[in-house]
């Protein structure tokens, strides 16, 4: 008898007496809370994991940290230099030209006389080159030759100022003087124009002015390229930021990714990290200082050559431009390694002096403005705290882990990536304001307040809520229904055999669609 | 009488008077069963599988009796709401009825909220197939209720409208092994939310986004889902060919296609997707393009195993014909609905080949006549649909090689085909089986023709004549004496149809539809005897029958429990018997009452107090 068995199955939690009813429903109603109080569980546990999640962002830098510092080691002992360990760039300047200055390399110099040995040699083969020449058409092109004399000036003048810097490593004064302009890299170019007194400035004079601009940047580059290796502990420290880098990539910065510029089509300035952070809102646009006040970068300017000393040039600036021929001016960021440092497998010039300040202070610094309503969101940059504070609070889209989101493709994009998250949804639209992070206290109150706003699983509060109420006056079961629909509410009356059909005939009508 | 039966019973023990009630198949059969005695009652409660409810008063008493249900179907029950809910969780024991549940029809059940959803979904934990289409209050809410049901592998969200990509994202990360997913009409989901699904249920096998506001962003991700094989996208006006590209590349296990009513895609674009599938078995791409390019005839050559194609309202040639017939020899169903460019000789050649053909739709292709229709009849014998509305060079000569060969026919639509007459619906009288036939606007049909379908087609469920004005009261009642399966009848404005041919009406028990618009003889004498016979009745369209009066629509009120839809507009009731029909009406939820010159406004705010809980559409428009 199968289906008897079944039947007595059936009947096990089927009271016939309507007695027993009672006790059994409440039985009924605990393992349903007991649910519940599992799900919060599980929401707890939720939360912990996205706590664990959240200190779990401190690590990576300190194991940065340390790996730089070793690193550091590595370089310091080859380049027997002293151990500077300045966390914080840029303050600590002083300090550091100072220890620069007191210690003197000897390879070093004579890396660089080899160096200048070699290029006199060219420049000797350069003179041979056009005296030869000379000989076989006697005054034919004018304009190569003056060319090839600017080119012999470039050349001589970048030797003397490498001489000169060289010598001035020797003499701890004239460093010092040396190094309160923008330092060693662009040495070369920061003195060439002053040294250069006459017409040796080649970028105004030609149209064809790439020829003669590349020397200059080729040996630019070069002498940068050793003083990068002398200027090792002046990058390290900020090196430590680099972990920020990939994800603090700012729009701003990357719409230049596009422009394709053939390289060596355009100039490339290189700013030291001293000059993008000094307070400066001037700067002079053949080397890069920077001025706090438009008279003094004029004033500047007249060592860049006659043109700039005119009284036109020194007054205020409106018609600048004209004259100018377009030399497109690109940007390159002083920290080694960096996509942005020119020299980069696959450098990406910045676009203006504003772009360099930016993306040095965004990429390579600390974080020292922190939201005051939030307090967990930094920023190197004011304007972007600014921005941050226009619409901090506002973060409405909400992950059951507690994270907020501005947008939407960004929540949806974290929960892809989850397992288990879901987007919470507020419970009601009018209470929408209380969501602001003003309370918020770190990740922990932030997870707080979702909890209090936001259902997180799919059964949150509101659910047990409902069967609390339904315990309270369950008694009057009529009470559920809308109060016009009570004469079909009288149940007693329906547990005869109801007299209408179960079912609706149009069901079968479905061979229409499956035949 | 009972102590003979007694013994009888005690030979048929439980099982194998379960056994004998499994091979019930009708309703009404079933029906009778339970009626037999109180020992077959409870066999067949112990046995049933599925239950529709219709009247919510019943849920709790038929929950309680019904202990082994898989399928519990509340769509046609009105009031379904969050205290309903809480009310049968606390009453009836869930553990019980709800042990076995595996599916929930919910469909239009506007009144429940998320906290009934939750309660419901908490309480039927083995739920694998949930529907809530039409539900157009529902929301994200509603929607993360849902995502409750772990174990869901089908769920129908058709026009939730108000489920957006956060409701869509909680229901994929609750519901991850989905295997369908509709939705159809849920107009706030966005390319995000297709992108979150297809990343989280790689179990789908059918998704529909049909009407949606998805971009071929969101192909890009679907086209990424291993086991799709059938993908609606009905009318997306921003999908286009870049997106089917991506299908074409992706979805190895695509089966079926529907891009119909998609603007933006050309047939290039579907060559495409046809070049990667070659597996595909159903095309629908009806209104997509002007004209069948010569790239998608050659793409069709590489579709061995289609069964089915819907091209409708694309202008075609009889090449195409030509390719489907030589290539695509299993082809089952063909759509040329409103397709310009439809022969004889097109259809002649695709025949020749595709001799499964079981549906064939021309609708208005309106230079068929009768030599494809004995084409057709001579060559696919398993015929079972034949659309030919607006064919009007049909005659009486396509029915007669139709009931000489075509003897499993089941839906025959001859829709404003005015060549046929009633010769023509003799010749019909092989194909016994027609459940479906569609005559609206043959004016040429009398009575007499109704005699032959009367005689001809026992098993007739649905008849259409729709402006028929010849038919008259002795073709009804023959139609009432052989028809007896019949559920749908349209007579609207057969005029000549008087109380006598309405009481013939109520013999026919299972009648379900029924519109008589515009019978302007029918009197209360008439409609009192359709409805007393005609329990089942569910849609009535009493419009423009003015000559019914109070005493008529009192015995509606009586009589007509189960009525869900009505037309009363510009009828002649009153204020008290509109009140009493519609108080008593408890199953009614669309309701049209334009233009009663018998009714005051007092007697209209009157009737929208006793139902404004329950219904859920009513049309009041006065002049």
């Amino acid at each position: 008898m199968e289906p008897n068995d079944r039947l007595s199955l059936d009947a096990w939690a089927n009271p016939s007496s309507s007695c027993n009813g009672l006790p059994r429903k409440m039985s009924l109603e605990n393992p349903s809370f007991t649910n519940f109080n599992l799900q919060q569980q599980e929401q707890k546990w939720d939360d912990t994991s996205i706590l664990n999640y959240g200190i779990r962002i401190e690590p990576p830098f300190l194991e940065f940290n340390q790996a730089s510092e070793s690193e550091y080691l590595l370089s310091s002992t080859c380049n027997n230099q002293p151990k500077v360990l300045d966390q914080e760039d840029g303050l600590n300047n002083e300090a550091l030209q100072t220890s620069k200055s007191l210690d003197w390399d000897p390879r070093t110099m004579l890396n660089n006389l080899s160096f200048l040995e070699q290029k006199i040699h060219h420049l000797q083969d350069l003179v041979h080159l056009i005296v030869g020449r000379k000989g076989q058409a006697l005054g034919g092109h004018d304009q190569l030759v003056t060319q090839q004399q600017q080119l012999i000036t470039a050349d001589l003048t970048s030797i003397i100022v490498q001489l000169i810097s060289t010598a001035g490593s020797l003499l701890p004064s004239v460093k010092h003087k040396l190094s309160t302009g923008p330092p060693n890299g662009q040495l070369g170019e920061l003195l060439f124009p002053p040294l250069a007194g006459m017409n040796c400035v080649p970028q105004p004079q030609h149209g064809s002015g790439s020829v003669a601009v590349q020397p200059q940047c080729v040996t630019g580059s070069k002498v940068s390229d050793q003083c990068n290796q002398m200027d090792v502990t002046g990058s390290f420290g900020t090196e430590q930021n680099l972990s920020i880098e990939e994800h603090e990539m700012k729009e701003e910065e990357d719409a230049d990714e596009g422009e394709n510029l053939p390289p060596g089509s355009y100039d490339i300035l290189q700013l030291e990290k001293e000059e993008i952070l000094a307070p400066h809102t001037h700067f002079c646009t053949i080397c890069g200082k920077g001025f706090k006040r438009d008279a003094n970068l004029r004033m500047h300017m007249r060592g860049h050559g006659d043109e700039y000393k005119t009284p036109a040039a020194l007054a205020k600036p409106n018609k600048e431009s004209s004259s100018e021929p377009v030399i497109i001016k690109r940007y390159s960021c002083p920290f080694a390694g960096c996509k942005r440092n020119k020299d980069h497998k696959k450098f990406q010039p910045l676009k203006t002096i504003l772009c360099v300040k930016n993306h040095y202070k965004r990429t390579h610094c600390d974080k020292s403005y922190i939201c005051s309503r939030c307090n967990t969101k930094k920023f190197s940059v004011m304007a972007d705290l600014k921005t941050h504070e226009k619409h901090c609070g506002k973060d409405k889209w909400l992950c059951s882990c507690g994270t907020t989101f501005s947008r939407k493709d960004k929540l949806f994009g974290h929960i892809a990536l989850f397992q288990g998250h879901t987007p919470a949804i507020p419970l009601e639209e009018t209470k929408g304001p209380s969501v602001s992070c003003d309370k918020m206290d770190g990740n922990e109150a932030s997870n707080k307040s979702g909890n209090i706003n936001f259902s997180f699983g799919s059964n949150a509060g509101s659910g047990a809520q409902n069967i609390i109420e339904v315990k309270e006056d369950g008694d009057d079961p009529a009470s559920y229904f809308s109060p016009l629909s009570f004469d079909t509410c009288n149940f007693g009356g329906f547990h005869e055999f109801p007299r209408p059909t179960f079912d609706d005939s149009e069901s079968s009508f479905s061979f229409l669609e499956a035949p | 009488m009972p102590t003979r039966s007694t013994p009888i019973l005690s030979l048929l023990t439980e099982d194998l008077l379960i056994q004998v009630n499994e091979k019930l198949v009708q309703d009404s059969d079933r029906k009778k069963w339970r009626l037999i005695c109180k020992e077959f009652h409870r066999v067949d409660s112990l046995a049933r599988k599925t239950l529709r409810v219709l009247h919510v008063e019943f849920l709790l008493t038929l929950l309680k009796n019904y202990t082994n249900l898989h399928t519990l179907d509340l769509s046609v029950c009105p009031r379904i709401e969050d205290g309903t809910i809480s009310l049968l969780l606390h009453h009836v024991d869930h553990s019980i009825w709800a042990r076995n549940l595996k599916c929930l029809n919910l469909s239009r059940a506007n009144g429940l909220k998320f906290a009934g959803l939750e309660m419901l979904v908490g309480a039927c934990k083995g739920l694998e197939s949930v529907d809530v289409s039409y539900c157009c209050g529902f929301g994200d809410r509603e929607a993360a209720a849902i995502s409750g049901c772990e174990g869901l592998r089908e769920l129908r969200m058709d026009k939730c409208l108000g489920v957006g990509d956060v409701g869509l994202a909680k229901i994929v990360v609750g519901c991850g092994r989905l295997e369908r997913l509709s939705l159809k009409w849920c107009m706030e989901i966005s390319d995000l939310g297709v992108e979150l699904l297809c990343k989280k249920c790689l179990e789908l096998k059918f998704l529909d986004v049909s009407y949606l506001k998805v971009t071929s962003e969101s192909l890009r991700s679907i086209a990424s889902l291993p086991k799709l094989e059938d993908l609606a996208m009905v009318g997306c006006p921003y999908v286009n060919d870049v997106g089917l590209q991506f299908l074409e590349i992706g979805c190895p296990s695509l089966q079926k296609i529907d891009v119909a009513r998609c603007d933006c895609v050309s047939s290039s674009g579907l060559s495409s997707l046809i070049g990667g599938h070659s597996g595909l078995l159903h095309i629908d791409a009806g209104h997509c393009f002007s004209e069948v390019s010569p790239t998608i005839v050659k793409c069709i050559q590489k579709l061995k195993n289609l069964n089915t194609i819907i091209i409708d309202g694309i202008q075609v040639s009889d090449t195409i014909f030509q390719t489907i017939s030589s290539n695509c020899n299993s082809l089952i169903e063909i759509g040329l609905s409103k397709c310009e460019g439809v022969t004889n000789m097109g259809i002649i050649k695709l025949v020749s080949g595709c001799v499964n053909l079981k549906i064939i739709n021309l609708t208005c292709c309106r230079s068929i006549a009768d030599a494809a229709i004995s084409a057709i009849a001579n060559s696919c014998r398993n015929l079972l649909c034949l659309k030919l509305e607006s064919c009007n060079m049909i005659t009486g000569k396509s029915l007669e090689q139709l009931g000489l060969h075509c003897l499993l026919l089941e839906v025959l639509d001859l829709t404003d085909c005015c060549g046929i007459n009633d010769r023509g619906l003799e010749r019909l009288y092989r194909c016994s089986r027609i459940l479906c036939l569609k005559l609206g606007l043959c004016t040429n049909i009398s009575d007499k023709g109704l005699f032959y379908i009367a005689s001809s087609c026992p098993e007739l469920q649905e008849l259409d004549l729709y402006r028929c004005q010849n038919i008259g009261d002795d073709g009804l009642a023959a139609l009432s004496s052989g028809c007896k399966k019949l559920r749908k009848l349209n007579l609207s404005y057969c005029v000549e149809v008087t109380d006598k041919g309405t009481k013939s009406l109520g013999y026919l028990e299972e009648l379900s539809d029924l519109e008589l618009r515009g019978l302007d003889k029918i009197t209360s004498v008439g409609l009192t005897a359709l409805v007393t016979g005609c329990k089942r009745l569910i849609y009535l369209d009493l419009k423009h029958c003015e000559k019914i009066d109070d005493s008529g629509f009192q015995a509606l009120a009586y009589y007509s429990r189960n009525l869900r839809q009505l037309n009363l507009s510009y009828c002649a009731i009153t204020d008290m018997t509109l009140c009493m029909l519609m108080g008593n009406m408890t199953r009614l939820q669309d309701v049209d009452l334009v233009h009663l010159t018998n009714v005051t406004v007092e007697g209209f705010e009157l009737v929208l107090r006793t139902c404004c809980f329950r219904i859920k559409k009513i049309n009041i428009h006065t002049v």
